[in-house]
């Protein structure tokens, strides 16, 4: 180890010449001077570690010598040579910050001890700054990652599509982040440490998220600033710490664009539909045209004849083929267009009835039974009448063709239909033939347009508007079929009881 | 009334249609409802013509077609197509079942798309009859 820089002071210039001698030896870099003020002179100069002084010398003496370098460099080690007796000064240098005191006459041992302590002080105090530089540096390093770090999650909030809403253990919202101001039209400015949280979610969400702690998206509505519906995926989570709250995430989905974009989807399927098919269309107008030509013959022919069977069966014809492209045409606009539902308070298992009994002569034409079993559950309630009429016909009609269809001999056809009610809001609808059955090919272009197995007695459009006045409902419909066996349609339909209006 | 004329087609306007055209022709007309009962009626009947239409349950007017056109026994059986299709997508479809190595068939010696007007079907009967 390098030793220390050494001043010594004495006004005994043979003394200081020999200890200096003598530390020089032992490897000191030792500075000499002989009174006070030299000594202070020579201490601001040279700026040395330790500081041997006598402490009685003319002029400036030891105590005040010692004074001066502790105002200088309080980390200055000065030991004191004292005199016999000099007992009382002694101690005042030890107040004042001297390392040690030594007494006359210097003995090499006694030096020697006093140094190497003087020595390990200034090496503690040296490692202590270089420890504290170090755990200064190293506070400094943790704080710029610290901020590094929040800085990135500051940014990932802020640039989140997503909103993100946090609280404190209060509900009290401490981050709404610009996806949050979005959705919600609010500026952060106005929510933050003044909004509570709940009262931005919606009513259902609510009490799920305080119930469960956490919800995962979970899709539902939020009302905004302009009052319009904004339709969200919601997550969130309740932060805990020891089962104590301590505040909770919330993160807001924005699914306009993507809602806006199935619905363009949905549209632009249906146009492509429309127009792909617009040869099964004509072939489909092209025999109705043929109807009414045949109609006009037969007409011109009972009229030129005087044959009134010819002009009845011609006229009859004229109307059948009005009926057709009618039906036709209201298909194709119903398909084509969106209907809101109109839900009313009626009865749907008397809707079912009626709809039985009109297709009831067709079915028994055929020789056909048709059975029904409605849930007497069912009572009035509130239901798109229109909806449910035009898709129990459809699928009744279905079933009854499917009858016709069948090549099998001997057997005894039979369509059923059922209602079931399913917790208080739910109906079910089940329309099933042992008719002829469906192949896999059948089934896959079940839903598309003018898609028709039965030649001239079908549009391809009964089942795709049946699709969609379910969809636009809220319900939904599946189809089971086994080719030679049957089939049946199932659907499930939102439905208010009478008694929960 | 002389010649046997047979109207397939499973709409039951476009039959009356047919026949009505057929009895002010002087034929005797029959009617089928489908390609199996027309089938049927062939066999039974031995009628002269047929009018065909192409789409219908159990078995379509291609089918039909195809097996009056292949079996020796009806060879002399006049067929008129009458169709909403058009006359290109009936022969594709005949070309495609030949292609997948059924016997060839010769074009129909009269194809008419619906709407016809009756004294165009009127026309084409007595062509072709007499």
């Amino acid at each position: 180890m390098k030793k220390h820089k050494l001043l010594l002071i004495d006004d005994e210039k043979v003394n200081v010449r020999v200890l200096a001698l003598s530390l020089k030896s032992d490897g000191y870099d030792v500075i000499t001077a002989y009174n006070g003020k030299q000594g202070l002179e020579s201490f601001i100069k040279n700026s040395p570690a330790i500081i041997i002084t006598d402490i009685k010398m003319p002029g400036m003496d030891g105590i005040e010598l010692l004074k001066n370098i502790k105002e200088h460099n309080a980390g200055a080690e000065v030991i004191i040579i004292t005199g016999h007796g000099d007992i009382d000064l002694a101690i005042k240098a030890l107040k004042y910050g001297a390392s040690d005191f030594i007494n006359k006459p210097i003995r090499d041992e006694v030096l020697a001890v006093a140094l190497k302590r003087a020595e390990d002080k200034l090496d503690i105090r040296e490692k202590l700054k270089e420890y504290t530089n170090n755990l200064e540096n190293m506070v400094k390093i943790a704080t710029e990652d610290v901020r590094r770090k929040s800085n990135f999650q500051a940014k990932l909030i802020k640039s989140s599509s997503e909103g993100i809403v946090a609280t404190d253990d209060k509900w009290k919202v401490v981050i709404f982040n610009p996806g949050a101001e979005k959705i919600f039209g609010y500026s952060k400015s106005k929510i933050v440490g003044k909004t509570n949280l709940k009262d931005l979610l919606p009513a259902n969400i609510r009490h799920f998220f305080e119930l469960e702690k956490k919800v995962i998206r979970q899709q539902s509505f939020i009302i905004n600033n302009n009052g319009e519906q904004v339709p969200v995926r919601f997550s969130g989570t309740i932060l805990q710490e020891a089962d104590k709250m301590m505040g909770c995430v919330a993160f807001f989905q924005d699914l306009r664009e993507i809602k806006q974009l199935e619905k363009d989807l949905v549209h632009s399927e249906r146009l492509a539909a429309v127009g792909q098919t617009m040869a099964g269309m004509a072939h489909c107008i092209k025999n109705i045209l043929h109807g009414f030509k045949g109609g006009s013959y037969l007409v011109n022919i009972g009229l030129d004849k005087n044959n009134p069977d010819k002009l009845k069966n011609g006229w009859q014809m004229v109307q059948r083929n009005i009926g057709r492209i009618s039906d036709l045409v209201l298909d194709l606009l119903s398909y084509s267009k969106d209907r809101t539902p109109e839900p009313q308070i009626c009865f749907p298992n008397k809707i079912a009835a009626d709809a039985c009994e009109l297709l009831q002569n067709s079915a028994e034409e055929q020789e056909i039974t048709i059975f029904q079993d409605y849930d007497s559950l069912i009572g009035e309630g509130l239901i798109d009448s229109r909806m449910l009429q035009r898709i129990l016909l459809n699928l009744i009609s279905n079933a009854i063709d499917a009858c016709i269809f069948d090549e099998t001999i001997g057997k005894s056809w039979q369509v059923s239909v059922k209602t079931t009610l399913i917790d208080q809001q739910m109906i079910i609808l089940e329309v099933q033939d042992n008719g002829c059955g469906m192949s896999d090919e059948v089934k896959a272009k079940l839903f598309s347009s003018f898609f028709s197995t039965k030649g001239s007695r079908g549009t391809g459009l009964g089942l795709l508007v049946t699709r969609k006045l379910i969809k636009e409902n809220k319900g939904s419909i599946e189809v089971s079929s086994v080719v030679g066996k049957g089939t049946v349609f199932k659907v499930k339909l939102p439905f208010k009881a009478g008694n929960q209006l | 009334m002389g010649k046997k004329v047979l109207v397939v087609d499973d709409d039951p306007d476009a039959r009356l249609f047919n026949i009505t055209v057929v009895e002010e022709c002087n034929y005797t007309p029959l009617e089928a409802a489908d390609g199996e009962e027309g089938l049927k009626l062939v066999k039974q009947e031995k009628p002269d013509l047929v009018i065909l239409d192409v789409f219908m349950p159990r078995q379509t007017g291609i089918r039909l077609y195809r097996e009056l056109k292949t079996d020796k026994r009806f060879k002399n059986i006049h067929i008129i197509m009458l169709s909403g299709i058009p006359k290109k997508t009936f022969l594709r479809s005949q070309k495609a079942l030949t292609e997948f190595g059924e016997q060839e068939v010769p074009e129909p010696e009269a194809y008419l798309e619906k709407p016809v007007e009756p004294g165009e079907l009127m026309q084409t009967l007595k062509q072709i009859l007499e």
